[in-house]
């Protein structure tokens, strides 16, 4: 009975331990972007450069663009080759990275060419797309693959190279089949490492959306970036991109955060 | 010992600079250039290997875009820009000022005459320009207030060649393109495609500028440079096939390939005949028609009768320039 108690006592000390330890996670985290914020608004108003505006100013600016709904419109067209690029490269890139980790036929077909478009600067191929698939949405689908693609398919590969051997040994002499030893032991094991992958290619799907609707054809904030500069309305400038980081951050942060929930149990509580 | 080295070098940069500017006012003057040089630049070439002559040497930078040549001037890396930084100047009050309009923009609206044949046709209908606060969004705006008609929508396709390969895929079906490739429609698909007249468009399509401490301190270099670049101006719109001589004589774009050399007597023949190289590097009058223009574009905000010309304009160095060479 008493011991009971104590355990419930102690159960409760730590969860009121790691709730403090969470809410003083959160102030040092909102006291280092608010300096982040002190520091922009600082030397934007020394200022560091003529084209360098305040944060107070950024952040009007974007309450601007979002009353206006600019932002917003804009933000829907970009999603397009985004969301299509990475979904397609998210089942493209599964697809071939665990067929190339399964059969060393494909394996030596397909490493080569994405280790090198993985090293390649496809800031500088971006041109060569657009000779063979013209100005629209195809290409800025193409670059976003290019980018994202690679990281995915190469993850995908390493995650079922490094499949434990003593699980697939087990499963074989447990007289499984080659298509249970993939779907259960192979798969599984390697999925915390895919998905990783997945979160990667979504990160470089940011950069390539943006650098094709900069290199291509000015659409979505790519257009909003290029228009605000070419009329000197830095501010505005300012504020897309930094909008674009945020959404991009937070859709990091929330994928990272899910994988920890459906992969990594050991991490869950840290 | 530290101090005696000290002076020694003081004495050595002051002596240097001390011959530096002797007898001529021997100068290395940056500009800071947003494309890269080609067939349209031939005369500015040309003007900067005369000014090179008389001691100004013209170091010439090539950069990315425009807006970053009126960084590089602003932040002091560049001495002169080439460009329109009218926003730059409005928006965030820039301390540069241009000071020789040194052409005025020639653009060619063209259509598909399959489905379109002037002006009219193209009311609720789809257009292709270069970018968004461009010249050529300017023109095709203007000339729609002037005829009285609204596009349906008005699509963005930076770079002439790539709008004119469009033209010729059958993609757009009206748009505006520069001279060589006005050309290059007649003569793939003569017949196919027509142009549409445009009056009274004399806006600045590239000027020098400098911020408003070196147009006075250095005076005297601005003052070789202008008046190189009027009288190369003059000379090619008098007799635009001078060029192709010039070219060879001081050897510039040696690299450049078979086919574009070709380009360059139609180019200077055709910019000469639209008076595309202001003489006299521009007016009072023509800044304020640029206020109205680049208000259209998007580049100014305000009544544009509202703007002062001398906010942005300084006219002293073309001014004596005209004294010089005369009208």
């Amino acid at each position: 009975m008493a011991l009971a108690r104590r355990m419930d006592e102690a159960a409760a000390s730590a969860a009121s331990d790691s709730a403090r330890r969470g809410t003083r996670t959160l102030v040092w985290r909102l006291a280092s972007v608010g300096l982040f914020c002190t520091t922009w608004e600082i030397a934007g108003r020394i200022p560091v450069n003529l084209a360098f505006p305040p944060f107070s100013e950024v952040a009007l600016a974007f309450a601007a663009m979002l009353a206006d709904g600019s932002l917003p419109r804009a933000f829907l067209v970009t999603l397009q080759p985004l969301v299509l690029g990475v979904g397609l490269s998210a089942v493209l890139g599964v697809v071939l990275g665990v067929a190339m980790g399964l059969r060393p036929g494909i394996e030596w077909l397909g490493a080569p060419v994405f280790i090198v478009l993985q090293a390649a600067p496809v800031a500088a191929l971006v041109p060569l797309v657009t000779f063979v698939y013209g100005i629209g949405l195809a290409s800025k689908v193409i670059v976003v693959m290019l980018l994202a693609l690679p990281v995915i398919v190469l993850n995908g590969y390493k995650a079922v190279r490094n499949v434990n051997p003593s699980l697939v040994a087990m499963c074989r002499s447990f007289q499984g089949t080659p298509a249970q030893v993939v779907l259960k032991v192979v798969l599984p094991d390697a999925s915390p490492v895919i998905f990783a992958g997945l979160r990667l290619g979504v990160s470089a799907g940011f950069i390539g959306v943006v650098l094709a609707e900069l290199l291509i054809t000015p659409t979505g904030v790519g257009d909003l970036i290029t228009y605000h500069r070419a009329v000197a309305e830095y501010a505005h400038m300012y504020a897309v991109i930094a909008f674009v980081i945020v959404f991009s951050a937070v859709t990091l942060a929330g994928l990272q955060r899910l994988e920890i929930a459906l992969f990594r149990p050991e991490k869950r509580t840290a | 010992m530290k101090r005696s080295m000290l002076g020694i070098a003081a004495a050595v940069a002051a002596l240097g600079m001390a011959l530096a500017g002797g007898a001529r006012a021997d100068q290395t003057v940056t500009v800071a250039f947003g494309d890269v040089p080609s067939v349209e630049s031939l005369a500015m070439l040309v003007a900067f290997e005369r000014a090179r002559e008389r001691g100004v040497t013209v170091e010439l930078v090539s950069v990315e875009e425009e807006d970053i040549a009126a960084q590089a001037v602003v932040s002091g890396q560049a001495d002169i820009g080439i460009g329109t930084p009218y926003a730059m100047i409005q928006k965030v009050k820039a301390p540069i000022r241009m000071f020789l309009q040194m052409s005025v923009l020639r653009f060619y609206p063209v259509v598909n005459t399959e489905f379109y044949r002037e002006w009219k046709d193209l009311d609720g209908q789809e257009i292709a320009v270069h970018s968004r606060g461009s010249g050529t969004e300017a023109i095709m705006k203007l000339m729609a207030q002037k005829h009285g008609i609204a596009y349906s929508s008005i699509s963005y396709v930076p770079g002439s060649e790539v709008r004119a390969g469009a033209m010729l895929e059958g993609t757009i079906k009206a748009t505006i393109v520069d001279a060589a490739n006005r050309r290059l429609l007649e003569e793939k698909a003569p017949g196919r495609f027509a142009v549409l007249p445009i009056e009274g468009v004399n806006a600045t399509d590239e000027a020098l500028y400098a911020s408003t401490e070196f147009l006075t301190e250095h005076a005297a270099a601005v003052d070789v440079i202008v008046e190189e670049l009027l009288k190369v101006a003059r000379e090619v719109t008098a007799d635009p096939a001078s060029i192709v001589k010039l070219r060879e004589q001081y050897g510039l774009l040696p690299d450049l390939p078979a086919d574009l050399a070709a380009e360059i007597e139609p180019y200077f023949a055709e910019s000469a005949a639209a008076q595309a190289f202001p003489a006299n590097g521009g007016s009072a009058a023509a800044a304020q028609d640029d206020l109205a223009f680049y208000g259209l574009a998007g580049q100014l905000e305000g009544d544009p009768a509202s703007l002062n010309v001398a906010d942005f304009w300084d006219f002293g160095p073309t001014e004596r320039a005209v004294a010089k060479l005369g009208q």
